[in-house]
């Protein structure tokens, strides 16, 4: 019957040809994310090379199979029942789905919506050493202090009088909104890489700005400078605040990721 | 005896004949067979290069609009690819270096004949062969085809991502020497292998470990010599595993990928620094995250601080053995019932472990 003997062609092609059009398309766009830059949206910036090299052959490969010999050892058995048809082409059709989603959706950062399932600063590794040395540092070095160092020191210390000459200068990240008290408190955060985005810790510092939902909605990048104080909100349960003198919105840095 | 079509082309010398005899069910020229080599070329060149534009220009001209959450699925899934594709590909490689290109009597001719110093041999091949456990999906189904016995590519899946010199870099960076968790890890990995590899060796009929379709096609392997370059076995085989495996890791990721948006971490954390839970809660933890062998110790350092090593070790040891995408991917190779099995054995050594460590720290 002709129908049953294309459908069964369809199931051979799909069967031999799904893996190589997912490896093959998903190297090439992951050669792309190195070329525009992006790869770091996923993957720690120490794998980037072997990435590439790896993708780079899996290109040459997928190629030289499609330019390859065409007629395959497997075509001659009989396709298996149709139940198990069925299965391992939703399989493929959800895999090809996907890989086609990677070809046209655009790449994107964690969002605020990991970042507060995740709560920030949940978790950390050198609190202890970061307070260390921010005691020692000079004005230039604490005016150098990211999202990562003032958090850690902030868990370290309530102490006002560290925090009277150390100002935080051009503290970059975005906007997150405070569980306890989302009216006036905000989060300025950044996602802290170890490994890949799987991995990606928020890390935040609370700002004080009453009615900052008007103006900076969840998500934006903002750059502010400022000083910290005792946390005027008695909802929230931060003892320390920064309090903005100048707040300023960017566009999205091209690593929104700290490694 | 097992007898891959490689060995026949090896054996025949046939390394030349290129596209010439393999067009013979067509009846046609060589001449007509290379240009339809070349134009294939052409075409999935062209599809390539048709891919990365439209990749560019969506990425300039198209703006998703998908609510956050489900964005932060995609991204996910898509780091957990990103971060596997290479291994995978490395895999690949080094499964058809085994099965193609090594002749047969070098691997099995350093292996001793007592069951248990085989094993052993086997569970330190990751040594030579440094891929994460996603990469050695492939390389144990070579072994399986090359004659290994099945509990022995089990030892091999298990020992060869933990064993294997890039993860021991790896971890030594990001621990040291500290509370023991490298050398439990290295130990634990190599004694959970071994015990699970006897245990496998008891079970009567080893061929009904696997998946059916495996089986089957071991089986096919066995009648088949007819002729064919190295060079076409190689793309062959990459042609199979890849499209047995890629699905199954695109499954495996997107249920990673979503279990990860779904449930708190902070429920997680909570439970850090309970002697007992905190390995219950690491063991989940690996399940679900299901990131490589290779780079799982960056993953697990920011939560040195908060969890007790014993319940690191559980994560380092269970974590590159059995997961969500692992899962999916040794589903192309071996029953659900031995996955079954192989979980259970392996959570509760790896348990046994953490306990362990965590009373002797």
């Amino acid at each position: 019957m002709p129908e049953s003997t294309a459908r069964a062609g369809l199931w051979r092609a799909v069967q031999r040809w799904r893996g190589v059009a997912i490896i093959g398309t998903m190297a090439a766009v992951t050669l792309w994310l190195a070329y525009s830059g992006q790869l770091v949206l996923y993957i720690h910036p120490r794998y980037i090379l072997f990435t590439v090299i790896m993708a780079g052959i899996a290109v040459v490969l997928s190629l030289l199979a499609v330019a390859g010999r065409r007629d395959h050892d497997d075509e001659h058995g009989a396709p298996p029942p149709r139940r198990e048809r069925m299965l391992a082409l939703t399989a493929a059709g959800i895999a090809g789905v996907f890989t086609l989603g990677m070809v046209v959706l655009p790449p994107a950062t964690l969002s605020t919506a990991t970042a507060q399932q995740r709560e920030v600063n949940a978790t950390a590794s050198d609190d202890a050493a970061a307070l260390a040395s921010a005691t020692t540092a000079d004005a230039a070095t604490v005016a150098t202090f990211t999202v990562r160092e003032w958090s850690a020191i902030l868990r370290q210390t309530s102490d006002l009088a560290f925090y009277a000459d150390r100002p935080a200068t051009d503290l970059l990240g975005f906007v997150v909104p405070d569980d306890d008290d989302p009216e006036n408190l905000f989060y300025v955060s950044r996602f802290s890489v170890t490994c890949c985005a799987v991995d990606a810790q928020p890390l935040g510092v609370p700002v004080y700005l009453p009615g900052w939902q008007q103006q900076y909605p969840a998500d934006t990048w903002v750059v502010i400078s400022g000083s910290f104080t005792s946390n005027p909100s008695r909802q929230s349960t931060e003892p320390i605040v920064l309090v903005p003198d100048t707040l300023e919105v960017v566009e999205q840095p091209r690593e929104p990721y700290l490694f | 005896m097992t007898q891959t079509p490689a060995d026949a082309a090896a054996r025949t010398g046939d390394h030349a004949a290129g596209g010439n005899e393999h067009e013979g069910h067509s009846h046609e020229g060589p001449r007509r067979a290379r240009v339809v080599h070349v134009v294939w070329l052409v075409a999935a060149v062209a599809v390539l290069i048709g891919i990365v534009v439209v990749r560019e220009w969506t990425a300039q001209n198209l703006d998703a609009g998908i609510p956050d959450a489900l964005q932060d699925l995609l991204t996910l899934s898509t780091s957990v690819l990103v971060e596997s594709l290479p291994f995978i590909v490395l895999g690949i490689a080094l499964s058809i270096l085994v099965q193609v290109w090594i002749p047969e009597h070098w691997l099995l001719r350093i292996l001793p004949r007592n069951p248990w110093g085989r094993r052993a041999v086997i569970s330190l091949f990751g040594m030579f062969l440094p891929v994460c456990e996603c990469g050695n999906v492939p390389l144990a189904r070579g072994l399986v085809r090359r004659g290994f016995t099945v509990p022995e590519s089990m030892v091999f899946l298990i020992a060869a991502p933990i064993l294997n010199p890039i993860t021991i870099i790896t971890t030594h960076q990001a621990f040291g020497f500290d509370d023991g968790i490298l050398v439990a890890r290295l130990l634990g990995g190599f004694a959970i292998a071994n015990i699970l590899g006897w245990l496998f060796s008891k079970h009567p009929e080893p061929m009904s470990l696997l998946s059916g379709r495996f089986a089957e096609q071991c089986r096919l392997d066995d009648g088949h010599g007819h002729s064919r370059s190295r060079r076409e076995a190689s793309l062959d085989l990459f042609v199979r595993e890849s499209s047995i495996l890629m699905p199954a890791l695109v499954i495996g990721a997107l249920a990673a990928g979503a279990i990860q948006v779904v449930v708190p971490r902070d429920v997680l954390v909570a439970l850090g620094s309970d002697p007992l839970f905190s390995v219950l809660v690491m063991m989940l933890l690996a399940f679900i995250i299901s990131v490589c062998a290779n780079v799982d110790a960056f993953f697990i350092l920011p939560f040195a601080s908060t969890f007790l090593p014993g319940s690191i070790v559980a994560f380092l040891v269970f974590g590159p053995i059995v997961d969500i995408k692992m899962l999916a991917l040794m589903r192309t190779t071996y029953s659900t019932r031995t996955l079954v099995q192989l979980t259970t054995i392996v959570a509760l050594l790896s348990l046994t472990l953490g306990l362990v460590v965590n009373y002797l720290a």
